[in-house]
């Protein structure tokens, strides 16, 4: 793990248009090749984070810079997607083509890679969320997890240096979460995965940011702070059936 | 689901290993020259070639006949009041009370043999090659990307609707709403059509973003691999050729 910081956010506020506030003075850092929890209850601003960090909604912030990019400048944003992927809640919002080849060579030809550049990136993906053999399919006939790691392979085509996860587990089955759970703790690269399923990030993330309301409860290591019944009690969460202890 | 909402199915025939390019421009021409004739000769000449285009393509015929069908049947809504009453008035057969105009009997045979030609060249064109591969080739023929892009993704985002128009109908049907004539109905049907514009809206939002994460820049980009082979020039040249050869005998009749 390298020392240099793969996402630095220093004061980084954002509020909806004649909305709420979102995110209320958000400060943390991911060391390059870390993989980080992102917990918190419904509307913490965990969704809004990754879309401030991936560039979708433009937030203030004192510091904001993934992978040396700033999201902020129109300039630097345009090149932020070879850098940064995000993997939504809902994949079909994020499967939008005709075929899962399509669907997974769509990020590379937008990079503009070569033909056979596509084509290798293609494959490679699919093999490494094991779905090679389901090129020609058609997305909306997958199941729930053939769609979510389809999804994934299209950002892994990307070759992004960081990885964002929004609830990664959801709408899947144990097996299916089981599978997911394998494939993301072989994945290389830095990781932020936001998720209700406190157990996966016990077993994906050593290190887990809580946030609630808007702000940054706490930042530390995952055993730690998922075991604190009361901080998760207080926070909407409940430790996870692991770590409690027989309680 | 409805017929809308049912895949096409995929088959293996001669049509389907066709360079969807030259077929796109074949099935237009063949479906242009059938939106033209106005001549009952004319007219059944292009159902029967549109019908030769779904043998040579091996349709499965209900699945065909249930479409035609469906089609033929709502523009007989509109056809067959012409032979009662047809502009000119010739009065042609007189049967009780009713007089028929075999103009007007004209008229409605063209119509239900074009609707018929233009749905089965349709389906032709759906069932051998996989929408994806002709909306490319569309595209490969210089037409616009965002109107590619466009029917792509509402083919694409059709089915989830649909799913999440049947998920509200159970949802319905489980709180006891049955279809009825009356205001509750309607003031339920407005609700769930609304429902579904405002999911679709907020679908489109999501969709938009994920397209933006992943370096969407507007324009449309494919690895079209077409290649053009003797078959696919025999195969246009014998379809356009049959669309002008109905186009001359409407024009001679």
């Amino acid at each position: 793990m390298s020392a240099v910081p793969a996402i630095l956010v220093s004061e980084l506020t954002y509020a909806y248009p004649r909305g709420p506030t979102a995110l209320d003075g958000v400060s943390f850092a991911v060391a390059s090749g870390e993989c980080v929890g992102l917990i918190g209850p419904n509307g913490a601003g965990k969704t809004s984070l990754f879309l401030c960090l991936c560039g979708v909604i433009v937030p203030r912030a004192r510091t904001l810079v993934l992978g040396g990019l700033d999201p902020r400048d129109p300039a630097q944003r345009r090149r932020l997607p070879s850098c940064v992927g995000v993997v939504f809640q809902n994949s079909d919002d994020q499967l939008f083509n005709a075929t899962v080849f399509d669907d997974v060579a769509f990020g590379p030809l937008n990079l503009g890679l070569p033909p056979d550049e596509v084509r290798r990136r293609t494959a490679e993906a699919l093999a490494a969320v094991a779905l090679t053999g389901l090129e020609e399919r058609a997305p909306f006939h997958l199941s729930g997890g053939e769609k979510r790691r389809v999804a994934l392979a299209g950002v892994l085509a990307m070759r992004p240096q960081v990885l964002l996860l929004d609830e990664p587990s959801l709408h899947l089955d144990p097996r299916g979460r089981r599978e997911f759970i394998r494939l993301l703790n072989g994945l290389p690269g830095t990781k932020v995965i936001a998720s209700h399923d406190l157990e996966l990030i016990l077993q994906t993330c050593p290190r887990v940011l809580l946030l609630d309301g808007g702000r940054l409860i706490a930042d530390g290591p995952a055993r730690t702070l998922l075991a604190d019944g009361d901080l998760m009690e207080k926070h909407g969460l409940e430790a996870p059936y692991s770590l409690r202890g027989g309680r | 689901m409805t017929l809308i909402f049912t895949p096409p199915p995929r088959t293996d025939s001669p049509l389907s290993r066709l360079d969807p390019r030259w077929k796109l421009v074949a099935v237009a021409s063949a479906a242009a020259a059938a939106a033209v004739v106005h001549t009952p000769p004319a007219a059944a000449a292009a159902l029967a070639g549109a019908a030769l285009l779904a043998a040579l393509g091996r349709l499965p015929p209900r699945w065909c006949l249930t479409r035609v069908g469906a089609a033929v049947l709502f523009v007989a809504v509109f056809a067959v009041p012409l032979v009662f009453f047809h502009p000119r008035n010739d009065r042609a057969w007189t049967v009780g009370p009713a007089t028929l105009s075999a103009a007007g009997a004209e008229t409605a045979l063209v119509l239900v043999c074009k609707a018929a030609a233009l749905v089965l060249l349709a389906l032709v064109l759906a069932a051998t090659a996989p929408l994806d591969a002709t909306l490319k080739a569309a595209h490969a023929l210089r037409v616009p990307g965002l109107l590619v892009q466009l029917t792509l993704l509402s083919y694409r985002y059709l089915f989830l609707l649909a799913d999440e128009l049947g998920r509200l109908r159970i949802a319905l049907r489980v709180r006891g709403y049955r279809n009825r004539a009356n205001l509750h109905s309607y003031r339920t049907i407005g609700a769930v059509t609304g429902s579904l514009l405002v999911r679709g809206w907020e679908r489109a939002e999501r969709v938009g973003q994920a397209m933006r994460c992943r370096g969407f820049d507007g324009r449309f980009r494919s690895l079209s691999g077409f290649r053009t082979t003797a078959a696919d020039v025999l195969a246009f040249v014998a379809v356009v050729g049959g669309a002008v050869g109905v186009c001359l005998l409407d024009w001679l009749r």
